[in-house]
């Protein structure tokens, strides 16, 4: 009981998340720091990413505390409107990074320590090191600005955020949060649409009987036993790689299951005495069909669908493994793919490699959990084993067939 | 023997479509056969020809026929990356594949068979709290993701294994070269046999545990048989049957993962082949591999048809009648 009760929360949780987003958190999209930034609890050692922020109308300035060797990078960002920025050591040296226009509008500024031009302007010659030399020693810095003006001095360290930076400087954490939503809907949908599928193959199998019957069921044969996952590489290698064909890709192959069991559960309702009794009180097959064969059929399937999810999950994750989903579309799958293919081992970036991991299988393990509290709720009046060794086993085993 | 017909009739029927779908997957999709080997500038008289040098100028009913001359006669044409035939590339992959494949299946099965048995006999021990948990990890956890932390683990942070690949670089000679291969191909193997056991014993447990609470298994105790062979010639005789439909329904799955392996692992496999082939547009190659991996399902499917008439006597029976 408690354990359902955690599972429900957890999916909550999850939903929540996902149609929050990243914004929320103060997490941002795009490169936010040096690539492989460790996670920022993890070294405290290492310079971790700083932004100083001054805006002011006549003068303003920002102090800052360095305890560490000089940071990779310097930024500089921002609009001045007049004056200028300048920059002090703690040995009381001053830098003067950037000057304002004399009269006329505010200039923006995007200026890289790397740059050769900015070296130049600050009085340096172009292959000096110039975070090296703007942070000479430890101690308390101070950046100020004379005029009006908004400007932020980026000072890129080895640390970032919760999660650290991937093999291009984003925010672990944001593209953790962002493939939450990529599973739900990928898993989710795709698991509705094969549910719909098989119920209404699996209706029509059963209740139709004869060549209808034996087609359909053939075709669940042949497409149980052609090997799932490279069938749909291929598909989306040539289809294209956007989410609602990965989505229909998906449920073309996984309806199987849910048709077998609701064929096994037509053939052995269609025949019983009050069905029988029904039909001869005149109803109509229809009626049969969709007033009292579907509900009855209905918290099994749920359960189906619940147990399903994981399968789905797993096969998008698996598939954006191999490459082959959209590359805009930031699904859990895709960040161990680019972990695996841009060396995130050479770097012993873990935490590329851990969140991603652990978020699939968290989300597998809530959907199992709360698709066997389904089925048994759904199962006290359907438990006979020739139901169960149709139907539930076999959604297990596609589970096993793609987790694989 | 109607039943063995019966079972190689329905293997040629998977095959008969495998192969119309390999043809028309690659022809009817949207978007240009040529399009990885072709450049946008080609003046339209050099794509004709190039067109006619692939033979796509010819009726679909024509492009069939030499399909199906090139795929039944595993040729299966050129290359469109290397213009080498596509068998002589995938020669070398397919032992790879099989060498893993084939050790893993039956390692794990015999694991989770060993393992599943055994919890059933111990309800609440510790066996069975790892048949448990092993299986919710076989259900629930991408095998990609364990095999990246194996990876991490027993590769980078304790690099006891090698990183990448099938074989050391420059190859060694003689004895070494096969133990060398071993080495490259441990990593894998374990993390299939981890990944995959569970799901087996989770499996057999559950059967077994079944099987054990049923009358006959009281009776074989009542009439004094050892504790072996109520376990395993009453209760676990009663199970084999569906162990084998298990086994047989789990076989494209192991075939799939094979793909998701040989990537992680960058083995030399026919996987891997089918992965670069379809992201580069080498359809022949792609298509190949395709075939070949739906080849090797429906023939292990088949064996373990025959496993399955030799495992349960009433089919037996049917047969003969």
């Amino acid at each position: 009981m408690t354990r359902g009760i955690v599972c429900l929360a957890a999916l909550t949780l999850l939903v929540l998340l996902a149609l929050l987003g990243p914004a929320p958190f103060g997490l941002k999209d795009g490169p936010q720091a040096p690539p492989y930034s460790k996670p920022d609890w993890l070294d405290r050692s290492v310079a971790s990413t700083v932004i100083l922020n001054v805006s002011g109308v006549s003068k303003a300035s920002a102090p800052l505390t360095w305890n560490y060797a000089a940071p990779l990078r310097v930024a500089l960002t921002g609009r001045l409107e007049s004056g200028s920025v300048r920059w002090t050591t703690p040995q009381g040296g001053e830098f003067l990074l950037a000057r304002g226009p004399e009269t006329g509008s505010a200039v923006s500024l995007d200026l890289d320590a790397r740059d050769i031009p900015f070296k130049r302007s600050v009085g340096m010659k172009p292959f000096d090191n110039m975070p090296a030399l703007l942070f000479p020693s430890k101690g308390g810095y101070r950046l100020s600005l004379l005029g009006s003006g908004d400007v932020a001095l980026k000072i890129e360290g080895g640390r970032w955020g919760w999660l650290g930076t991937d093999q291009r400087g984003r925010d672990v954490a944001t593209l953790f949060l962002r493939g939450i939503r990529i599973s739900l809907i990928v898993g989710i949908s795709s698991t509705l649409i094969a549910m719909l599928l098989g119920l209404s193959l699996g209706l029509l199998s059963g209740y139709a009987g004869g060549v209808t019957d034996a087609l359909i069921m053939r075709t669940v044969d042949v497409l149980l036993s052609i090997p799932t996952l490279p069938i749909l590489m291929v598909i989306a290698g040539i289809w294209g790689k956007g989410l609602w064909n990965l989505v229909l890709i998906l449920s073309i192959f996984s309806w199987m299951g849910t048709a077998r069991t609701v064929r096994a559960m037509t053939l052995s309702l269609r025949d019983a005495p009050w069905v029988d009794g029904l039909r001869a009180l005149g109803a109509k097959r229809n009626y049969i069909l969709f007033r009292h064969l579907v509900p009855e059929a209905l918290p099994l399937l749920l359960a189906n669908v619940a147990l399903g999810v994981p399968g789905a999950i797993l096969a998008e994750a698996g598939l954006s493994f191999l490459g082959l989903s959209d590359p805009r579309l930031p699904s859990w799958g895709r960040m161990l793919h680019e972990a695996h293919i841009f060396g995130a081992f050479t770097n012993g970036a873990w935490w590329t490699i851990l969140p991603p991991g652990l978020g699939i299988s968290l989300i597998c393990l809530i959907f199992m959990d709360i698709g066997r509290k389904l089925e048994e709720r759904a199962d006290p009046r359907l438990t006979q084993a020739s139901m169960k060794q149709a139907g539930l086993e076999q959604a297990r085993l596609d589970q096993m067939e793609v987790s694989q | 023997m109607s039943a063995l017909i019966k079972r190689v009739a329905g293997s040629l029927v998977v095959l008969i479509v495998v192969l119309v779908l390999n043809f028309f997957l690659f022809r009817i999709m949207p978007g240009d056969p040529l399009v990885g080997i072709m450049d946008p500038r080609f003046s339209p008289e050099a794509k004709e020809q190039l067109a006619a040098q692939w033979g796509l100028d010819k009726p679909l009913a024509e492009q069939f026929v030499v399909y199906l001359r090139e795929m039944l006669s595993f040729r299966f044409g050129l290359s469109m990356m290397t213009s080498v035939p596509v068998w002589d590339e995938l020669k070398n992959r397919v032992p790879n594949t099989v060498a893993l494949l084939l050790p893993a299946l039956l390692l794990s099965a015999a694991l989770g068979l060993w393992l599943g048995v055994k919890a059933a006999l111990r309800r609440g021990s510790r066996v069975e709290r790892l048949v448990l948990l092993s299986g919710a990890v076989s259900f629930s956890f991408p095998s990609f993701f364990v095999q990246l932390l194996l990876l991490l683990c027993f590769a980078y942070v304790w690099p006891i294994f090698p990183l990448r690949g099938t074989t050391s670089i420059p190859p060694p000679e003689g004895p070494a070269a096969f133990f060398d291969y071993l080495w490259h191909l441990a990593l894998p193997l374990f993390s299939l046999v981890i990944l995959s056991f569970g799901g087996w014993a989770l499996y057999i447990r559950n059967m077994m545990v079944k099987a054990l609470g049923e009358d006959y298994v009281l009776m074989a105790r009542a009439r004094g048989l050892s504790r072996r062979r109520v376990v395993w010639n009453h209760a676990f005789r009663s199970i084999l049957p569906p162990v084998v439909t298990i086994f047989l329904l789990s076989l494209p799955g192991v075939v799939s993962g094979a793909v998701i392996t040989e990537t992680v692992f960058s083995l030399n496999g026919a996987g891997r082949f089918l992965l670069e082939a379809t992201n580069s547009h080498d359809y022949p190659s792609a298509g190949a591999a395709f075939f070949l991996l739906a080849l090797l399902t429906v023939s292990c499917n088949l064996l373990a048809d025959l496993i399955y008439v030799l495992v349960d006597p009433r089919v037996r029976r049917e047969g003969a009648r």
